[in-house]
């Protein structure tokens, strides 16, 4: 929750400018090293297992590589330890062909057998993966994944799961509680130096398969117990890369040093939604559902709730990392997401929640449409957000408050279904299957009482259900984009959710130490730092002459 | 040496019911460690994984006496098992590795605000209704009353930022490996300065005022009295007699913020990026992470308890009474 968790009290540190000089120095002669934050550790701990939860950062994206890289930002697909993978033609099958060039950093070459022992050890430890039957590797550097069931989203999910090597984890007695503190890995910075609870290094791999893409001489991860602390040393020059959230991002970070501090926040995060519980009475008619959409103001969300870093939702519901499945004509033909509160006055009407002579509506019942909308009290940004909404739905007559406790109570809520409304993050994924799924199957919904961790507003469509296991069920491209295509067209028709803004993945840089950063004309990669596409970054950066 | 014995008795039941309280009181919180995690990631954690997740973190449960007596084993062979917001890393190593640094900044400002303090107290009760009597006191409580958050940051701004007399964050210079060549400990000590003073700065006013009451009514015994008509020297009278004798509330005051150290500083270690168990206890706190949360209470239980058993011991030493009582 930190990094949405806005403390506007470092604007006041950031008042005047002061850049100082380069981060202090690497002790070595190769230059200094890509100092990077990480705003929500205090200190680290030297854990670099791939499998923990909470591995000290970097651990899958430096150290740790998967075989294929999807990109949100530009919506592509890089081959990157496979060179290639063909899916069988009955989709029940998928072969991972991997380069033959890369080796760990102890020498010893990457096989499929690294491909097998990887997949076995996250299934034991973390499970997932219920559709794969087995993995084979058919010679060294061929690998076969087979399903047990249809299942065309794996591709992604097989191709994004970062490979440990065979011949270090086979000895581990105890995988999931091993430390791993030196690691081996495949990427393209993988030995540990200098490890501090406070900071720590991590300079080249001696080994690795891309040495003409090793251009900095390292990386410095630095622990920082909340954003004040990171976005200070991001004000003061002293990180190269700031991916923590800032307030008001450009005068105070930016116009300090305009020529070389950029920032650029893609609306590539997971679709921020306003979840109805849809078990309520009040919230079951998806036409209220629409007219409370219709009531509140996007822009005013987006520009004063999100200061302008993010873009309104429309009525497919999807974020901008699904730009290539996104269908423009249900875009085009739908009214629900723009803020008309006469319609929605007028909708309210039709359903029966009609205005009493005091301006304040009612259900069909006679009780006062009223109800609360949940937000952890520490998203200060998705607070003012839901106050937005509120004043919103006053002006229609619909009275919502605004309650914020601790995030943990909330989302207790949430996961029992005992709320009313409220402000949930959602899926994101390679592809949107995973996101409509979670938010209108009827698989994924669970009485209230009983626990979930998605679906938490409890609507379910066999419709939806249908053309989910369709989609699921079939790898020819053109075919699954018209499926989404009709899935867009029901979630326009049922308004599951409201649909609020993409998030934005915050990201901000400097060029004064080095270049090559992605950017909107060049989106090879988005500006985050704990995504599978960071190890582009990390191979594209090179430090200024 | 009765007397001691009984104070030991009381500390092993004082123990036996705080490390009882620390297996319950997390246990009464909402929520389970996975969920918590799995509501924190924002769904970056599949659902699925919620069950292999419990069980690689070990936190299915038993039943709760069951999860006692094996707790109340581990805490006697201490060993604390492993951190689940840390996984896997054991607790004790999460522990050691941030407690010297708390010690060190809470040490450090804990000397400096005592001794200071103190003698401010003394001299303002000596010099009764003078300039340091009717100005300091006033002031430095005011100046404690300001929220430590804004004061910390202001120091932060003025001392590091603008006029760069201080470093902006962390124990040591980044790059600089820990050891004992003078390079590194005046680096070290270059950092610890102004958080601490910090500290120092909002406390400094309760030691002052405290020390100065207990001289105020010290100063009034007869034995001062006694002192002055034998014609000692002032500052003789005022170390020996008065402030000797006026020193024993501080002591168990001293006592108290010793242990209390352990629990570290925990908007210094934010505003200052020093490390430090506090942050580590409110993540701790935060990801229902009951090993961790355990290890860290029962330090500051032992730490209180055993300041406490020192200021006993001290006072039998100091004050005579309590020897014959």
């Amino acid at each position: 929750m930190l990094r949405a968790g806005a403390i506007a009290a470092v604007g006041a540190l950031a008042l005047t400018g002061c850049s100082s000089g380069p981060a202090e120095d690497a002790g070595a002669d190769a230059g200094p090293l890509l100092t990077i934050p990480r705003e929500d550790m205090g200190t680290f701990s030297q854990n670099f297992n791939p499998f923990s939860p909470n591995a000290a950062p970097m651990t899958t994206q430096s150290i740790y590589e998967s075989m294929l890289i999807y990109n949100p930002a530009d919506g592509n697909t890089v081959p990157w330890l496979a060179e290639s993978w063909e899916p069988s033609e009955d989709g029940l099958s998928v072969t991972f062909n991997l380069r033959k060039d890369v080796k760990w950093s102890d020498g010893e070459p990457l096989v499929a057998a690294d491909v097998v022992t990887t997949f076995e050890l996250q299934r034991e430890l973390l499970g997932g993966f219920d559709y794969l039957e087995t993995v084979e590797a058919v010679d060294e550097s061929t690998a076969l994944f087979t399903f047990n069931k249809k299942f065309s989203p794996a591709l992604f999910e097989l191709g994004q799961q970062v490979i440990v090597p065979a011949h270090i984890w086979s000895e581990f007695a105890e995988p999931g509680n091993e430390q791993n503190s030196v690691p081996v890995g495949t990427g393209p910075y993988t030995e540990v130096s200098n490890f501090q609870a406070q900071s720590f290094d991590l300079l080249p791999n001696p080994e690795y398969w891309q040495p003409d893409k090793q251009k900095i001489p390292g990386i410095r991860m630095l622990a920082f117990a909340g954003n004040d602390g990171a976005n200070l040393a991001a004000i003061n020059g002293d990180v190269d890369w700031a991916p923590q959230y800032m307030p008001d991002i450009q005068s105070t970070f930016v116009d300090k040093d305009p020529e070389h501090r950029h920032y650029w926040f893609p609306p590539t995060g997971a679709e921020i939604n306003w979840q109805l519980n849809t078990t309520l009475d009040m919230f079951a008619d998806a036409d209220v559902r629409k007219a409370l959409s219709m009531a509140i103001d996007r822009e005013q969300i987006v520009d004063v709730g999100m200061s302008g870093y993010t873009i309104p939702a429309d009525c497919t519901g999807l974020s901008g990392n699904y730009d290539e499945w996104r269908d423009e004509d249900v875009v085009a033909d739908c009214g629900w997401t723009e803020h008309d509160a006469e319609a929605a006055a007028a909708l309210l009407d039709d359903a029966g929640y009609t205005a009493g002579p005091d301006g304040q509506r009612t259900t069909p019942d006679g009780e006062p449409f009223a109800f609360d909308i949940s937000v952890g009290s520490t998203s200060s940004d998705w607070l003012s957000v839901a106050n937005i909404i509120a004043q919103n739905l006053q002006d229609i007559g619909v009275q919502a408050t605004v309650d914020s406790p601790d995030w943990a109570a909330v989302v207790a809520g949430y996961e029992t279904g005992e709320f009313q409304t409220g402000i949930v993050w959602s899926a994101n994924a390679p592809t949107p299957y995973q996101y409509y799924r979670n938010i209108m199957s009827t698989e994924s919904v669970k009485p209230v009482g009983e626990q979930t961790f998605d679906n938490y507003h409890r609507f379910g469509s066999e419709e939806a259900d249908a053309l989910l296991a369709e989609f699921a069920a079939t790898t020819e491209e053109a075919e699954q984009q018209r499926l989404m295509s009709e899935l867009q067209t029901l979630y326009s028709d049922l308004a599951p959710v409201v649909p609020l803004f993409p998030g934005p993945e915050w990201g901000a840089y400097t060029t004064e130490r080095f270049v090559g950063w992605p950017t909107e004309e060049n989106p090879y990669a988005t500006l985050a730092t704990r995504a599978p596409t960071t190890v582009l970054v990390l191979t594209s950066l090179e430090p200024v002459e | 040496m009765g007397f001691i014995l009984r104070r030991l008795g009381f500390y092993l039941i004082a123990f036996w019911a705080s490390i009882t309280l620390n297996f319950m009181l997390p246990r009464l919180m909402p929520g389970d460690p996975v969920t918590r995690m799995l509501s924190r990631s924002q769904q970056r954690l599949d659902p699925q994984q919620i069950e292999s997740l419990q069980r690689l973190l070990g936190v299915e449960g038993g039943p709760w006496w069951q999860e006692y007596f094996g707790y109340l084993g581990r805490v006697l062979t201490g060993d604390f098992g492993v951190s689940i917001s840390r996984f896997p890393t054991p607790v004790s190593d999460v522990i050691a590795a941030q407690l010297p640094w708390t010690l060190l900044l809470g040490g450090v400002s804990l000397v400096i605000a005592v001794i200071i303090g103190n003698l401010l107290g003394i001299l303002a009760a000596w010099r009764r209704g003078g300039i340091l009597d009717s100005v300091t006191p006033p002031l430095l409580v005011f100046i404690g009353s300001f929220p430590y958050f804004w004061l910390a940051m202001g120091a932060l701004y003025v001392f590091g930022v603008t006029l760069g007399w201080s470093p902006l964050r962390h124990a040591f210079s980044v790059g600089m490996t820990p050891s004992w060549d003078l390079a590194f400990i005046a680096d070290v000590a270059s950092h610890v300065l102004l958080p601490a003073l910090s500290i120092v700065l909002v406390s400094i006013g309760g030691w002052m005022l405290g020390m100065r009451n207990t001289m105020i009514t010290t100063n009034a015994e007869d034995y001062i009295l006694m002192a002055e008509a034998k014609g000692l020297r002032p500052r003789r009278i005022m170390f020996n007699y008065a402030a000797r004798n006026a020193l024993l509330p501080s002591v168990t005051n001293i006592g108290m913020s010793l242990g209390f150290i352990v629990g570290g500083a925990l908007l210094t270690e934010v505003v200052f990026a020093y490390p430090g168990v506090g942050y580590q206890l409110l993540a701790a706190v935060q990801g229902l992470d009951y090993p961790l949360m355990q290890g860290l209470f029962l330090t500051i239980t032992a730490a209180v308890l055993l300041a406490n058993l020192l200021v006993d011991l001290v006072y039998v030493r100091l004050d005579p009474r309590v020897r014959v009582s």
